[in-house]
């Protein structure tokens, strides 16, 4: 007799499996997606899921996919999404999400990133909307246009008659997660089905779920590109058969209140985002859009992602005192894609509880105090280790390197031995790159060994910033440039950029400036914080030339740099 | 340039969005470089344009508005 309640064996369980089980035992319960607007809601049950993604396999399989294959896609969340994602593993393909572009004329710097994808993925299809297919011609992405394929051909395409799911273990790969790799470049995380299976498993200990029934309910605005909406939400949500209410990232951010609403509106348990987002409910939600909400079923507001951060969490506990939100419902949380997602939470339920930061911590991101993320989740170790030599294990109190080990840590990046090796430690400890330290078993993070930068839960390679900047001046102007974050309240890092000029000429650095300041809003949609000149010389670099960033952020932030301008 | 009452509107929005003073803002400035309109801010001003003027943004075409001038073209072509 199983002791689970799930209707497969979680030991051997595919992604098929959930679905079919989600289909078998919660027939009535399914997925409902707002458009733009967050209005027109289009339900589907859980047995409708299963037959559109079977439809999508046979039209991949008619199209030649093999097991294997990548699929790359940029789509808004959407049923043609799910449609082509759960087709594609049902394939035994590994679907790429892609998140659409979002900044103010992106347009062209998207195409440039979907190209470099495709060099390193080499899909079998890229799929994405009309409009995109146009840009990828007019902004020169010809690997990309090659293998592009639209929603709308994909949905018309032949579909096979003789398709049979192949044989897929629980060890296989289901999909890549793409994450942003120290060079700056993309990474693409895989992820196997027992990695998905299990971090289900294990959010359903925390969070206390009771599986294919109609007692929680997930809302969700994530992206699905990201692994917090994948994973999180979506694949979470299948697993437990439970209802989910899918938004679009971009109905969220426009009007943030109708977030709270469709939780009050749908009695969901179930809601994650990273600090950035309550911050912003904080400052954009007007009271009276508030009135007659009743957030008490919202038994798990979820908060990760990105650091959390105790005044965000006090502030928003008064504020939605009225809707009956109470402060042990916050959830702090800490995860990533390498580890799938989940790595610890906080399950004591009795508020946010935080520590001092400790002496000798990175006090760079400008907090005093840090917020306790909780135990490891099922099955999982955490450990730190020492910074001078990685592996030796510290005792409980010490600061150093989290490292993570158990049933949720990735199988890799693709195509990338040398970055798999350098972060798995003895081919079994994940190294998060992130520092903190364990008390009562419990975790904080204080700051990170990493230089990423992460703004609103996306993370942002230091190189992605300098590369912009050096492009800009030419030959007699920036010798070397450093990017690092410096914190902004509960609003999350900022990203500051100081260079090193050959020039002292206002005129000429003005100009400098402005150039830099629109190569960076194209390409990654992000104001700086602050853009300093410096003179040569001044940013600080290892006998090998290399900048060191965290030196360099001290030094911005004692006020010991010279500014140009 | 004597501005439309129209531009005057989009304009009051910039500034409450991106918080910056009215009479700073000109039509050649960049929104996300000048203006600092991260990616929540951009879809706040979208949203406000949208509920202001009673129209819809079409998906997608954001990545081509990327000065204020744009913005007060799109804005007029799509009041006609």
């Amino acid at each position: 007799m199983p002791t689970h309640p799930y209707p497969f064996d979680p030991r051997t369980a595919t992604l098929l499996d959930a679905l079919k089980g989600a289909a078998q035992l919660s027939a009535s319960r399914g997925i409902t997606i707002y458009d733009r607007r967050g209005q027109n809601a289009d339900r589907r049950s859980y047995v409708e899921l299963l037959a559109l993604a079977g439809r999508g396999a046979r039209r991949f399989a008619a199209a030649g996919v093999k097991p294997r294959d990548r699929i790359l896609v940029c789509l808004n969340t959407s049923w043609e999404l799910l449609e082509i994602w759960f087709g594609a593993v049902l394939c035994g393909a590994h679907p790429v999400l892609v998140a659409p572009p979002a900044a103010l004329g992106g347009a062209a710097s998207h195409a440039k990133k979907i190209e470099g994808l495709v060099e390193l993925l080499n899909p079998h299809q890229f799929i994405c909307d009309e409009a995109m297919r146009n840009e990828l011609i007019e902004f020169g992405a010809p690997a990309a246009h090659a293998v592009c394929m639209t929603t709308q051909e994909f949905l018309a395409a032949p579909s096979s008659d003789t398709f049979s799911p192949p044989l897929v273990k629980t060890s296989d790969l289901a999909f890549l997660q793409l994450t942003s790799g120290s060079t700056g470049r993309q990474r693409a995380v895989q992820i196997r089905h027992s990695n998905v299976i299990h971090n289900a498993l294990a959010m359903a200990e925390f969070s206390r779920v009771v599986p294919f029934s109609d007692a929680d309910a997930v809302v969700s605005w994530l992206p699905l590109n990201h692994d917090m909406g994948l994973v999180g939400c979506l694949l979470y949500s299948v697993v437990q058969g439970i209802n989910l209410f899918l938004m679009r990232p971009e109905t969220f951010l426009a009007r943030p209140k109708l977030w709270l609403q469709t939780i009050s509106a749908n009695r969901a348990t179930m809601s994650a985002a990273p600090n950035f987002a309550y911050q912003l409910c904080i400052e954009r939600v007007d009271p009276k859009d508030l009135a007659g909400l009743d957030l008490s079923s919202w038994r798990v507001a979820l908060t990760g992602a990105e650091m959390v951060h105790p005044e965000t969490c006090r502030l928003l506990c008064e504020k939605w005192a009225e809707q009956k939100f109470h402060p042990t419902q916050l959830l702090p949380s800490y995860g990533m894609a390498e580890a799938t997602l989940a790595v610890t939470a906080d399950r004591k339920c009795v508020g946010v509880r935080t520590s001092p930061m400790p002496a000798g911590a990175d006090a760079g991101l400008g907090m005093n105090e840090v917020v306790c993320l909780g135990r490891p989740v099922l099955d999982t170790q955490v450990k730190i280790s020492s910074m001078s030599e990685p592996g030796q294990f510290l005792a409980e109190g010490a600061l150093g390197e989290v490292y993570v080990k158990g049933p949720g840590v990735f199988a890799g990046y693709y195509n990338d031995d040398a970055a798999t090796a350098e972060t798995l430690y003895k081919g079994e400890w994940l190294r998060t790159g992130d520092v903190g330290f364990l008390k009562e078993g419990e975790l904080f993070i204080t700051g990170r060994t990493k230089d990423v930068i992460i703004v609103h839960g996306h993370n942002l390679m230091p190189h992605e910033l300098e590369w912009l900047a050096e492009d800009v001046s030419g030959g007699g102007g920036s010798e070397r440039c450093g990017a690092f974050s410096v914190s902004h309240g509960g609003d999350g890092e900022q990203a500051v950029l100081v260079i090193e000029a050959g020039t002292s000429d206002a005129a000429q650095l003005e100009v400098y400036d402005k150039e830099i300041r629109t190569r960076v809003a194209r390409a990654l949609g992000l104001p700086l914080a602050d853009l300093m000149f410096v003179k040569r010389g001044q940013i600080p670099k290892t006998t090998s030339g290399k900048v060191q960033r965290r030196e360099l952020r001290q030094r911005y932030l004692d006020g010991t740099l010279d500014r140009l301008k | 340039m004597e501005r439309s009452a129209q531009e005057n509107q989009i304009v009051d929005l910039l500034a409450k969005v991106s918080k910056k003073d009215r009479a700073s803002i000109q039509p050649e400035q960049d929104l996300v470089a000048d203006l600092g309109l991260d990616s929540p801010k951009t879809l706040q001003l979208l949203a406000e344009l949208e509920d202001t003027f009673q129209i819809e943004i079409d998906e997608g075409d954001e990545g081509r508005i990327s000065k204020v001038r744009d913005l007060f073209a799109y804005i007029a072509a799509k009041k006609k």
